[in-house]
């Protein structure tokens, strides 16, 4: 293990949010990032969706390398670049070898993790238009800039060589950016923490739940990436991922699309949602269904609230805030309530008061647990692959979600309510 | 065409194990017949049944190789299928045991062919807009078909609603749908 990797670490074990250096970090899976980042593209069109994702990435890189090399007190060039190349492998984000200096340079990757899976889950189908590793582009451009103290929109980067589009490995060029561009707001663990009540009373089962998110925490504290820098558990691959690149695609997206095509923003947050309910039922159902959780907790039971109990228990240790069991009436309702969630929690630290709710993963998470606890049978063999995930919208989805709280919209918490249609 | 046809077509020929007949350009199951203990979702088969021929077609075209006369044969690990145009409004595909010699195959297909062409109607096609057939092609072949259809609205900024009567739109419309349709698959062009 990095030696350094534990003293830029820090949770916050009443919000359930983990941060290095300054930088809010969430786990999430290839599912959850492959979609958000088609999502992106969708909404925005391959090209700028592409730049977005790619200066996101960039910028939420920046604050995660400058905070942490802040934290780790006087270090030379060469040792930054080091932590740049260990920080990204730790995160599962592959292999990245960045070779450059103040006036830019270049980097390679081998099996990133964006490239890597996409290739994995959809190669055999689809033919991809444009690179997938925007990611690693900005994380390289952000990581030169950092260590060479320029600004964190010094480089531009453009991914020449992408695995996903059948090159044998990726590579990038990153040069002095010609027209910076603004520099997109990244939230702070400062202003996170300042602006999230930590006064929410627990919610059902608590002492459950907690007992469960500390074993879970501590299984985590030990996953390490392998040999390729990627973590594959639980039948996913896991990244630990930077939230502020999550959510400037999600805000800069919502925007784009209330400003030029407003009658398809319910589209949006469907697929926003969607990012979160795909994610939860494959990520979730994993490690529910794993040896590791039968160990931990046991078998989950078809008591449904069983389910529901260990899947509030992921979410805090993945980092997702402290999610807390509102009402559980066995396939008829289910409520959950938090602080925050990452994605309201980067509205307020901004000062970007929202319209409408917008914590999109805890909706769609709030769908998957229902189906997990209601149309997984656990007391056999369980399979949760693609077409069993596909078969449960072909039979129809017996539940809608609503957000019904927001702390973005200025309300003490956040809320979802899953209700039977 | 009344099953008791198609099976009296079948008749004696041996080692069948399931005759799907798909109507073209559509791709839609037309009629099929299989044993008692197979369990093959026939609606779907016949789609893709007719999708093959239809890109074996522009293949073969795209090589100047093109004749009414080919057929496609695939072997699965315990499937012999052959998939054959009967004439342009039909397909037919024959599955057999992977057992089964090529020769034999390929005679009773022929046999089955000539019984079954003159039992099929003939039909005035009236064919359904380009862009009704891209969004089902779309369902067919999308990674994620249960969420597809939001992939199109959000790309091509029409609300989901007047996609899902794609009769109406406006040429302008069905060709913006029809490139989020390439887009989504990765494809230059579609063959529909």
């Amino acid at each position: 293990m990095n030696t350094w990797l534990p003293k830029v670490s820090t949770t916050y074990p009443r919000l359930s949010m983990d941060f290095l250096g300054e930088a809010p970090v969430v786990y999430h899976c290839h599912h959850f990032n492959l979609y958000l980042d088609q999502t992106i593209d969708d909404a925005l069109g391959p090209d700028e969706g592409l730049a977005l994702r790619t200066r996101a990435a960039r910028g939420a890189a920046y604050q995660l390398l400058s905070s942490v090399y802040a934290r780790l007190g006087a270090l030379s060039t060469s040792e930054k670049l080091e932590i740049a190349h260990e920080l990204f492998q730790a995160m599962g984000q592959g292999r990245l070898e960045l070779l450059g200096d103040k006036h830019g340079g270049i980097a390679h990757g081998e099996y990133l993790h964006y490239g890597f899976v996409w290739r994995e889950k959809y190669g055999t189908t689809v033919r991809r238009t444009h690179p997938a590793d925007a990611v690693a582009a900005g994380y390289a451009a952000g990581a030169l800039a950092a260590i060479y103290d320029l600004p964190a929109n010094a480089f531009d980067v453009t991914e020449t060589r992408c695995y996903a589009q059948r090159a044998e490995r990726c590579r990038f060029t990153l040069e002095p950016a010609e027209s910076p561009g603004p520099l997109l707001g990244v939230a702070g663990r400062g202003p996170i923490i300042e602006t999230t009540s930590t006064g929410l009373p627990g919610g059902r089962r608590e002492e459950r739940i907690l007992t469960i998110e500390a074993g879970l925490r501590e299984h985590l504290a030990g996953v390490r990436p392998d040999e390729r820098g990627l973590v594959q558990a639980f039948g996913v691959f896991v990244t630990r991922h930077m939230a502020n690149y999550y959510n400037r695609l999600a805000f800069d997206a919502l925007s784009h699309v209330k400003a030029r095509a407003p009658r398809v923003q319910p589209m949006l947050e469907g697929l926003l949602r969607e990012s979160g309910h795909v994610c939860v039922f494959h990520t979730f159902g994993g490690i529910l269904n794993s040896p590791e959780w039968e160990g931990l907790v046991g078998r989950p039971s078809s008591d449904t609230c069983d389910v529901i109990d260990g899947s509030v228990a992921i979410a805090r240790a993945l980092g997702f805030g402290r999610w807390t069991i509102e009402e559980c009436d066995p396939g008829k309702r289910f409520s959950m309530r938090a602080p925050a969630t990452y994605e309201s929690a980067y509205y307020r630290a901004l000062s970007q008061p929202s319209t409408h709710p917008v914590s999109y993963f805890m909706q769609g998470a709030a769908m998957a647990i229902m189906q997990l606890a209601n149309a997984v049978d656990w007391s056999g063999e369980v399979r949760l692959d693609h077409d069993f995930y596909l078969s449960l919208f072909k039979k129809g989805v017996p539940w809608k979600v609503e957000q019904t709280r927001c702390t973005a919209m200025g309300d003490p918490f956040d809320e979802v309510v899953v209700t039977a249609l | 065409m009344a099953e008791a046809g198609l099976q009296a077509a079948i008749g004696d020929i041996p080692a069948v194990r399931g005759v799907f007949i798909t109507a073209m350009p559509d791709c839609l199951l037309y009629d099929m017949w299989m044993r008692p203990n197979e369990a093959w979702g026939a609606e779907d088969t016949a789609t893709y049944f007719g999708d093959l021929i239809r890109a074996n077609r522009s293949a073969l075209k795209s090589l100047g190789s093109w004749s009414s006369e080919m057929q496609v044969t695939i072997e699965s690990s315990d499937l012999l299928i052959i998939l054959k145009e009967i004439n342009e409004h039909f397909v037919v595909g024959v599955l057999f045991g992977v057992q089964t010699p090529l020769g034999m195959v390929r005679l009773n297909v022929k046999k089955l062919v000539q019984r079954i062409a003159p039992i099929l109607p003939s039909l005035n096609v009236e064919d359904r807009p380009r862009v009704v057939r891209a969004l089902e092609f779309l369902e067919r072949y999308a990674p994620d078909p249960h969420a597809v259809m939001m992939r199109v609205s959000l790309q091509t900024g029409i609300p989901q609603d007047q996609i899902q009567n794609a009769e109406a739109l406006s040429a302008e419309d069905a060709e913006a749908i029809e490139e989020a349709v390439k887009n989504i698959l990765g494809l230059d062009h579609l063959s529909i």
